[in-house]
């Protein structure tokens, strides 16, 4: 399923390329991604290939901190400047930001969800139909991705533990569903532990998994939901002199996640694809404005899996969240 | 400490036998609630689990996690004693855990051996913090405006010139050797067969060994007691320290005196900002890349930290000590409440209720020795 409407995606993307029906004077997009961080500058970098390969201006801005407050703000300036025909926004919040980009709607901008989406995600179906199309990774199936990793990285048995950052949050809600999922139904000889919430504290989340340690001296694996639970894990683990005998999984392909990788304190990181998704959806603002009438209401763009054996491979080190230099 | 002096001020002879207990609680309440947890989490971690709560490795991992709300603890300590307010201090330590990344990752790149860059590390993460303190110092005290309004203002420009000075919010590829300088320690101690007591020498030993090492007093917690030693003979010994106390006792008779109030007041903040800029070195040592976020959620639990230990928010009373203990309070809970598995937000609720039981018995303390009640 996926693989399919991901591949129908690059091939509209192709057929536009060649196409001239719409002039890219027609069409002025706004980029709003959901903070400062790697994933989404990768993110910002597909969306201006995009508009360089297409002919089209890109408008982007980025709040300096996550959240509803310092999004909605923005978005309304990008609505008030009365130029721009689509945006591109990573929601910061599914139900909060559903009535700012209704308010955008309303002044006819078209809008397309990346990374995070409103309501449940289904547009066609679900509470949310105004965007066009969301386009990002299936959270809960890159918790079963990790889930399957770690538990081959430790053998199928033993304790597992999940660091996450906070609670509620969609995205790491999934990754936490998914992983404990699959430990359940796949692999019934792993324990799962947790998950504890560092409130995106890296100090904490070292303390957190150095309590967890000290209770479960036979603890395998950890789940780090993100770079900073993976890397404050990953220290408590190597502290501990474990090192190796402690498998870590760490969510998003960062470089700081690959260095720390190369260090020997995480052994596995999941790399998403935001460069795809900003590029996927300038071509499905444009494919829109052209016509196109059966884009689909969401496209998953799959995960990479870098190990230290095949980090220096082209096919999977690309999907590292490369920035600037 | 403190308390006793004040006390021989007042010393009443006619005071009830409740009343004077009540004193000698109000002086000790936060020893006797730390001893109390840590007896209250052996026993429960014991019932409900397999682990010690008071192993060798467990306690030192309560003293790494106490590094950094400590050390931002200890410069606010003199801030509000002198009845100031440091609200930028989280901030100032990411800028300065970005600074010293830096500074370490291009000393080092220009050949710099690897101690001399961790040292010019401190130099760039200390000094740029101490900068934001004598600006925070400066406009305090030279054009008056009120320290919460000034350390609020510059929490915001430090976090925007944090994220600017940094790489997508994280400085990494700094020389992997930092990473014992944030992460090993003075002693080791290696159980059973073939193991030993070592004194600066990390055994050579894998497998199981390794996982029974204990290290006893890493380098970071070595820095903060050296900061925590500094600190208490400042405060305690020196003129610097009683200048604290008179300025947040009585900021009139203080100047009457003849004490230079507005250098002070620069001297306080830079202090401030200092024991942040070494929170934030370590913290670079200790995950190896710089952050610009790394100190954000920590102001509120460094103020906390302080109140718990008895300073006084209207200034002139409290101690070094006194920080220490409510930082330790905090961290024992962080960590006895994971190994009981109860949910950490249940730190944030004892830690709002130790707070406010702080200063009701600080204030009832004032009661009973007559002195006007604070906050009425």
């Amino acid at each position: 399923m996926r693989n399919a409407s991901a591949i129908t995606a690059a091939l509209l993307g192709t057929m536009l390329l060649s196409s001239t029906a719409v002039s890219a004077a027609d069409i002025k997009i706004g980029f709003l991604p959901g903070v400062v961080d790697p994933f989404y500058q990768v993110m910002q970098l597909g969306v201006e290939a995009a508009a360089k390969d297409l002919g089209i201006e890109v408008v982007t801005q980025v709040p300096p901190t996550w959240g509803v407050e310092a999004q909605t703000p923005i978005l309304d300036a990008l609505v008030a400047r009365g130029d721009l025909n689509y945006i591109i926004i990573a929601p910061t919040d599914k139900d909060q930001m559903v009535a700012p980009l209704q308010a955008a709607v309303d002044a006819g901008i078209k809008i397309i969800t990346v990374d995070t989406f409103l309501g449940d995600g289904d547009y066609a179906n679900g509470p949310v139909k105004f965007p066009l199309s969301y386009i990002g990774s299936d959270n809960v199936e890159g918790g079963r991705i990790s889930a399957r990793g770690l538990a081959k990285a430790i053998g199928g048995k033993g304790t597992v533990y999940i660091n996450s950052t906070n609670p509620n949050v969609s995205s790491v809600e999934g990754r936490e569903q998914g992983f404990k999922d699959v430990m359940a139904k796949e692999f019934p000889d792993i324990k799962v532990l947790g998950p504890d919430y560092n409130l995106d504290d890296q100090n904490k989340a070292a303390q957190q998994t150095a309590a967890v340690i000290e209770q479960n001296p036979d603890l395998a694996g950890v789940f780090g939901t993100n770079v900073f639970s993976a890397g404050g894990a990953g220290n408590a683990v190597v502290n501990a002199g474990l090192g190796g005998h402690v498998q870590v999984v760490a969510y998003d392909a960062t470089a700081e996640a690959i260095e720390l990788m190369n260090k020997g304190v995480v052994s596995l990181v999941l790399a998403q694809k935001p460069f795809d998704m900003g590029y996927l959806a300038v071509e499905f603002a444009l494919a829109d404005k052209a016509g196109v009438t059966s884009l689909p209401k969401r496209v998953e763009t799959g995960f990479a899996i870098i190990d230290k054996d095949n980090v220096t491979d082209p096919n999977y080190s690309r999907f590292i969240y490369k920035v600037g230099k | 400490m403190t308390d006793s002096k004040a006390m021989a001020g007042f010393d009443e002879p006619a005071l009830s036998a409740g009343k004077r207990a009540i004193l000698l609680i109000s002086r000790l309440w936060a020893w006797v609630f730390l001893a109390l947890m840590i007896v209250f989490f052996v026993v429960a971690v014991g019932v409900f689990s397999s682990a010690t709560f008071l192993s060798v490795r467990n306690s030192q991992n309560i003293l790494v996690a106490i590094v950094p709300v400590l050390l931002l603890g200890l410069g606010q300590t003199f801030v509000i004693i002198a009845a100031g307010i440091d609200l930028s201090v989280g901030w100032v330590m990411s800028l300065a855990s970005v600074l010293s990344a830096h500074a370490i990752r291009a000393a080092f790149n220009a050949g710099v051996p690897l101690f001399l860059s961790v040292v010019l590390g401190f130099v760039a993460g200390v000094g740029g913090a101490a900068l934001v303190g004598l600006v925070n110092g400066l406009i305090i005290a030279k054009l008056k405006v009120p320290a919460f309004i000034v350390t609020l203002g510059t929490s915001f420009i430090v976090r925007g010139m944090s994220l600017l000075f940094s790489e997508n919010t994280t400085v990494i590829g700094l020389p992997e050797g930092i990473r014992d300088y944030g992460n090993e320690s003075l002693f080791y101690w290696v159980r059973g067969e073939g193991g030993g007591f070592y004194i600066l020498d990390k055994p050579e030993v894998s497998g199981e060994l390794l996982r029974s090492m204990d290290r006893i007093l890493a380098w970071p917690v070595v820095i903060t007691a050296v900061v925590v030693l500094v600190c208490l003979f400042l405060l305690k010994r020196t003129q610097f320290g009683r200048h604290t106390y008179a300025i947040g006792g009585n900021m009139q008779a203080a100047l009457r005196t003849g004490i230079p109030v507005d250098r002070h007041i620069i001297k306080l903040y830079m202090l401030s900002a200092s024991t942040a800029g070494v929170a934030g070195v370590l913290s670079t040592l200790r995950f190896t890349a710089g952050s610009a976020v790394i100190g954000d959620p920590l102001l509120l639990s460094s103020i906390a930290a302080v109140i718990i230990g008895g300073v006084s928010l209207f200034g002139g009373a409290g101690s070094i000590i006194g920080t220490v203990i409510g930082a330790l309070i905090i961290a024992v809970l962080t960590t006895g409440l994971v190994m009981l598995n109860v949910p950490a937000f249940w730190q944030f609720i004892v830690v709002g209720a130790v707070v406010i039981i702080a200063v009701l018995i600080d204030q009832s303390r004032d009661l009973i020795l007559g002195r006007r009640g604070r906050g009425t």
